[in-house]
């Protein structure tokens, strides 16, 4: 237990070393000085066990939360290395100093981050961390990579000579700048055995490339999205400048506006690095803006304002210069004193002057704690308070004390405050004044609700309110059961809570009697009402008839205002909508409690802590209170590393997880974050991989386009594998296969093509297409349908008994050769007749004739129906509509109804004429029979029983029936009414429904 | 009306292909010992018309007054209840559907409809016949459950119940199913025996037809009857009287397969296997079934490919046609067959042309 608190407070301990340090400059001798004896900070081998043991775990800790952002070098690293040569010329400043240093950082080890710099970066890494030793000397180094690139240009000049104290103090800065409780004695011991020109060198092998890794570590591109390349273009040199490292804060209190395209950067990229360096992005121009970065004058909205503002224009590789130069400056200073470092700097212990020293000893780890608190100049009452309240959530302990605290809606709060006070005197002691004034006066609702996404003070404004008017609040939220109250209310209270809440609403002596015997007054707080749920049965009825009754005033608590179950009870509520603080509010509250508990947070870092939350101050303030526990200075990137991962709670479109998983930075996702990515949509992400996998031009497999094809076959492969395992999940139920599904069909193939999307067809956009398979699917069951209509079509007539894949595959290009080719050789009518004619001896309808043709239909092939005059079109629908009224039934529709499947079944019997056609009047009397027989049969609903009726039915008639089962009512007294000649017309009625 | 449809023999006297088949059956109906039977064989071999001639045999020309029906069945299975709609074709004596049209609940129109088949066991005036014929098609495209349920169900009624069955290839159809049947193997007629029906029908109608004309049909025909007769109609329709070079064009669809087993021969590269997805998804979309796409473009590839590369292509082919049936987006299979095939041919053509 006492142990991670001595770490703990240790850590306090320099951050106010840091500030002290600011304070004043000449800090570090008279720091060293004072410093315990057991941590003399030039001894090389650092003797105190508790200093040293801080100093790794928290150096372990920056390893794991740096993990992503080395990775990402590598790959960046490996990517520059392919690049184009101009990209190298961009280099060449720094890359031409490299070579020696090369040699020597590697015998030297100054630390790996320097290592992932060169083109064999990730063996030599690996090996090299094996030792602990080297893993405190990479964390530190990557503070170092962050900010020293452009020592490279100060090396350039620095003179031999001067090298010895220059590499020193270089040594030291980068313990401190990467530092945070890293051990400082290990650079220094380097520094020490080393002579200094190999420091030096080991300071320019970090510039050049280190500094471009680290930039395109963040994002590389892979954030952009989709929805980015509709808008703007690529970067023309996407990712080939070199990005370079500044001082931390060499843009503090610049405001940048972003416009157009940039040179290399995507828009991310870029507000990246600007919030990095500490300075602002905006998105409009404004006086305070103070440059416009962009670097072609598109002659936007954006550039001309600012022409007109006077604001300063800057391009890329200007604002690249400025963060460079800042470098330099810094660099230069901190050889003057070492000690004034940056805000950044945390050394152990021996900053710690010697009454805190004394504490630590002495004292038990809660009061240093409390001391820590009081150092950074916080008013000795506030002191009292963490230490009361250490055990306390952040959230509660600094909940807003009075309404003015809260942060925004305050309109809101104003709004719920002068309800709550004009309450008592629009229900109760204005009931006086009749109901109709009461009805026009909008603010006269008997309740209130509040709305708004979680997080952003809701309960607390409705209690903080409230307690000011000083009513007595009785809160029932989703924990209690606040179902219909029971009808009998002698039951007692005691029972269900829905029962106390009828009572209190109800009871006016309670409220009345007591309000002026000045008697604390209650209000009703229902929390979550949008979360009644199964449990609360009647619930949001029953508090609309308590609202309707009451005699408190009742505040409404909801999320999401337009829920399907408050719709009616808005109506009796005055809606008030909450809305999420600005970035900005937050920011300001959030630094004041973070410089409450000691926490060193820059501005910019919390603004972005405010938009990732995405307005919810809770949640800001649980994940400021966890990092403090391990970090006592937060700066924008451990904010953006911690949250990336948090943020994947977020929903992610099936088209970023696609995005991600096809990304050049993939290979570098873990196992789990890829099941994360590919189960965000475990339908549809496949379907998108499936869609989309031949776009990507494997990084694997270079130039090579025989092992692109490999691999693209392996893809495939993997994706038929996984609609195999899917068969399994979805047909018998394995689900446990999930996990091996989304394996097959997404994870693998887009590990194997992972690279850059490519457009294959021209005038396609590069971003992902949706999965094809849906659509194709849908058009395939309607062709279908529309066959298997076409075939029981077929059928009827009784000239065809085949199944529906045979009529497709063999009889429909025949049968459409019968139809279409006479309309083009013969003359007009007698081609008319004779495609009518071979239409009724098949009984295909023009529906089908349509179908038929759509489904021979090919890309590219002519139509059947080309060359057909539109005339003789028009003159075979003619024909065949006219025929159809005399025509006799032969098909008869069996199309079921969806909506009327209730009705009663029937069976219409349609007859049909022998196909010689011979008996004309014949035909008439049966059909007349028929009708009899029919309208009999529709007595019986029973198949068995009907079979011999038919039997009898087909005896008396010479030819052949069929029997339709039609379920539509009204069209049915047609069919059965007109008997042979009507039932084609209900037939064709009926599908058109 | 079409010649295939005129000219299907209509009792089992008068079929010309398999004859020997039609007189067995024959002697089966007479001897009044009808077992269940199970027929199966290419397309276009005859299955059907011997089916039908068969029902005709045992019930004279009843069966042929068919109607056409969409039922409903309601199904307990167990805690809820399936509703299934499906065409029948019915006479007084037979029932002929399609149960795979059901679909994964195929099983249940199995059990359902031979129950109720049974339950309403007809009586004939005459006594004679107290059975009925249930004729079910594509029995090769039943779901293992629904032939694990049908192999009971169709012994315990096979007194008042007899099964057809009917598919392409017996392979799929389960060993238990098929030893309880009188297995009929209709044999693809050979190109002579087509010839013969092709210059009958060319008698009837009275064509004049040009030697070796009908023997070129034959050939194209792949040896199926159905497809034989079709082309020759045809034909027919295209150009008459025929000439000795007239061209007997495939089907529309078949042209389209070659057109993609040629894309596919001139390149292999991503985009021309996107390319042949969109043509593989036009096929599908119109109602071509997969397994005939695979196969199709599998013949068109081997006619133009390198000896050497046959037996690979044919043993991806054959697995990939068997993970197509074990899963449910065929295209992807293709599309895996494809990209497999592209990648093979393409290292084979950089190795021996560089």
């Amino acid at each position: 237990m006492q142990q991670p608190d001595i770490r703990k407070w240790f850590m306090k301990q320099h951050d106010k070393g840091n500030d002290n340090g600011n304070a004043s400059k000449p800090a570090k001798p008279t720091l060293a000085i004072p410093g315990k004896p057991s941590t003399a900070k030039d001894a090389p081998a650092a003797s105190a066990a508790k200093p040293a043991q801080g100093g790794q775990e928290s150096s372990g800790r920056r390893k794991t939360s740096k993990y992503f952002a080395n990775d990402k070098k590598n790959q960046e690293d490996a990517a520059e290395v392919s690049g184009s040569a101009a990209k190298r010329k961009v280099q060449s400043s720094s890359a031409d100093v490299k070579p020696p240093p090369v040699k020597k950082q590697h015998t030297v080890k100054v630390d790996d981050d320097d290592d992932d710099d060169f083109v064999l970066p990730k063996t030599g890494k690996s090996s090299v961390e094996s030792t602990p030793n080297k893993k405190l000397k990479s964390s530190s180094g990557k503070g170092v990579s962050r900010a020293s690139v452009k020592e490279s240009d100060d090396d350039a000049d620095d003179t031999p000579t001067n090298a010895k104290s220059g590499g020193r103090g270089r040594g030291r800065r980068g313990g401190a700048v990467g530092g945070r409780g890293t051990k400082l004695e290990l650079d220094e011991g380097d520094a020490e055995d080393e002579d200094a020109k190999e420091v030096k060198s080991a300071g320019r092998g970090r510039g050049g490339r280190g500094g471009s890794a680290a930039a395109g570590g963040g994002r590389g591109g892979g954030r952009g999205g989709f929805m980015a390349f509709g808008e703007r273009k690529d970067p023309p040199h996407k990712g080939e400048k070199e990005v370079p490292e500044g001082s931390p804060d060499c843009l503090a209190g610049l405001t940048f506006v972003i416009s157009g395209t940039l040179d290399s950067l995507e828009r991310e990229e870029a507000e990246d690095l600007i919030k990095r360096y500490g300075g602002r992005i905006t998105g409009s121009i404004s006086k305070k803006t103070n440059y416009l970065l962009c670097d072609e004058d598109i002659g936007g909205r954006k550039s001309q304002k600012a022409k007109e503002l006077g604001t300063a224009f800057l391009t890329e590789d200007g604002l690249f210069d400025k963060i460079r130069a800042s470098n330099r400056s810094k660099v230069t200073k901190k050889e003057e004193s070492k000690p004034q470092v940056d805000k950044k700097i945390s050394t152990p212990p021996p900053k710690a002057t010697p009454q805190k020293v004394v504490k630590k000893t002495t004292e038990s780890p809660e009061k240093g704690k409390a001391a820590t608190h009081a150092s950074p100049g916080v008013s000795s009452a506030k002191q009292k308070k963490p230490t009361v309240g250490s055990s306390l959530p952040w959230t509660e302990k600094y909940k807003p004390k009075i309404p003015d605290e809260i942060i925004g809606n305050q309109s809101l709060v104003k709004q719920l405050h002068l309800w709550l006070t004009q309450w008592n005197h629009h229900f109760l002691g204005g009931d006086s004044k009749g109901k109709g004034k009461k009805q026009s006066d909008s603010g006269a609702k008997k309740a209130v609700l509040l709305s708004g996404t979680p997080g952003i003070g809701k309960t607390t404004s409705a209690k903080l309110v409230s307690q000011m008017l000083g009513y007595q609040t009785i809160e029932v939220n989703a924990s209690d059961s606040r179902g219909k109250a029971d009808s009998k209310i002698e039951k007692g209270v005691g029972g269900s809570t829905a029962n106390s809440v009828k009572e209190l609403v109800s009871n006016q002596s309670l409220s009345v009697d007591m309000n002026r015997s000045k008697q604390p007054k209650a209000v009703l707080i229902m929390d979550e009402v949008d979360g009644m749920s199964a449990g609360d049965r009647g619930g949001v009825a029953d508090l609309i008839s308590s609202i309707k009754m009451s005699k408190i005033p009742i505040i409404c608590i909801c999320n999401d205002r337009y829920s399907q179950k408050l719709k009616s009870l808005v109506n009796y509520c005055l809606p008030l909508n909450f809305r999420k603080p600005t970035k900005q509010q937050m920011a300001k509250r959030l630094g004041q409690i973070a410089s409450k508990e000691g926490l060193k947070v820059n501005e910019v870092a919390l603004e972005e802590l405010a938009a990732r939350v995405n307005g919810d101050m809770r949640m800001a303030l649980n994940q400021l209170q966890y990092m403090s526990l391990s970090q006592s200075v937060i700066n924008y990137d451990d904010i953006r590393q911690r949250l990336l991962s948090s943020s994947k709670d977020e929903d992610i479109s099936p088209f970023t997880a696609v995005d991600k998983l096809f990304d050049y930075n993939a290979g570098k996702l873990r196992m789990d974050e890829r099941f994360d990515l590919s189960m965000s949509d475990p339908d549809l992400v496949p379907l998108l991989v499936q869609e989309n996998y031949i776009n990507y031009r494997p990084s694997a497999a270079g130039k090579d386009e025989v092992k692109r094809m490999n691999l693209l076959a392996r893809a495939a492969d993997s994706i038929a594998s996984g609609d195999i395992i899917n068969v399994q999940i979805r047909r018998y139920r394995q689900w446990q296969l999930s996990q091996s599904s989304s394996l097959t069909s997404a994870i693998i193939p887009a590990a194997l093509l992972r690279g850059q999307r490519e457009v294959l067809m021209p005038g396609e956009r590069n971003f992902n297409r949706f999965g094809g398979w849906l659509g194709k699917n849908s058009t395939m069951g309607k062709n279908y349908r529309l066959l298997e209509d076409a075939h029981v079509h077929l059928i009827s007539s009784l000239q065809f008994n085949l199944g529906r894949s045979t009529l497709c595959l063999d009889y429909l290009s025949l049968l459409l050769k019968h139809m279409t080719d006479p309309l083009k050789m013969l003359p007009k009518d007698e081609a008319v007749e004779k495609v009518v004619e071979f239409m009724d001896l098949y009984s295909i309808n023009q529906e089908d004739l349509d179908s038929m043709m759509a489904m021979s239909k090919f890309q590219g092939h002519p139509s059947l129906l080309d060359g057909v005059q539109p005339a003789v079109k028009a003159a075979l629908t003619k024909a065949y509509n006219k025929g159809s009224k005399l025509r006799v039934i032969r098909s008869a529709d069996m199309i079921t109804l969806p909506g009327i499947k209730k009705a009663p079944k029937k069976r219409v019997a349609a007859m049909l004429e022998p196909v010689d056609g011979g008996a004309g009047e014949d035909g008439d009397a049966v059909a007349q029979n028929e009708e009899n027989n029919s309208d009999a049969e529709d007595l019986e609903g029973d198949d068995a029983e009907e079979k011999p009726k038919v039997d009898i039915q087909s005896l008396s008639s010479k030819g052949i029936q069929i029997q339709t089962d039609s379920r539509g009512t009204g069209t049915k007294k047609a069919a059965t009414g007109r008997g042979r000649g009507g039932g084609a017309a209900a037939g064709t009625s009926k599908r058109k429904r | 009306m079409l010649w295939v449809d005129k000219y299907r023999p209509k009792s089992l006297d008068k079929v010309i292909v398999h004859e020997d088949i039609a007189q067995n059956l024959k002697k089966l109906v007479t001897e009044q010992d009808c077992p269940h039977l199970l027929f199966y064989g290419p397309p276009g071999s005859g299955k059907k018309t011997l089916i039908m001639a068969l029902l005709r045999q045992m019930f004279g020309a009843s069966a042929e007054k068919v109607k056409v029906e969409n039922k409903n069945w309601k199904v307990d299975a167990g805690s809820r209840t399936i509703e299934l709609e499906l065409t029948t074709l019915s006479s007084t004596h037979h029932v002929e559907l399609n149960p795979s049209d059901a679909g994964f609940q195929d099983r249940y129109i199995v059990q359902e409809i031979i129950k109720e088949m049974a339950k309403n066991r007809p009586i004939d005036t005459k006594g004679k016949k107290g059975f009925k014929v249930l004729v079910l098609n594509e029995v090769d495209k039943l779901s293992r459950e629904a032939q694990h349920s049908l192999r009971r169900t169709m012994e315990k009624y096979s007194a008042s119940c007899h099964l057809i069955l009917c598919c392409d290839s017996s392979s799929k159809v389960t060993e238990a199913v098929r030893s309880r049947c009188l297995n009929v193997r209709v044999n693809a007629p050979k190109e002579d025996q087509i010839v013969k029906v092709l210059e009958f029908i060319g008698k009837k109608e009275g064509l004049q037809l040009p030697p070796g004309f009908a023997a070129r049909i034959a050939e194209k025909s792949g040896r199926s009857l159905r497809r034989a007769i079709l082309s020759f109609e045809t034909c027919r329709v295209q150009q008459y009287p025929f000439t000795n070079n007239q061209v007997i064009s495939p089907m529309d669809w078949e042209q389209y397969v070659l057109e993609i087993a040629s894309d596919i021969m001139k390149e292999q590269s991503p985009k021309r296997l996107f390319q042949v997805r969109g043509k593989v998804y036009e096929l599908l979309v119109n109602c071509i079934p997969p397994e005939v796409v695979l196969k199709r473009l599998l013949f068109e590839l081997l006619k133009k490919l390198d000896a050497d590369l046959k037996l690979e292509v044919c043993h991806w082919a054959a697995y990939y046609e068997h993970r197509m049936r074990l899963g449910q987006k065929a295209i992807f299979h293709i599309e895996a067959f494809v990209a497999k095939f592209m990648s093979i041919y393409k290292g084979f053509l950089i190795a021996s042309f560089g």
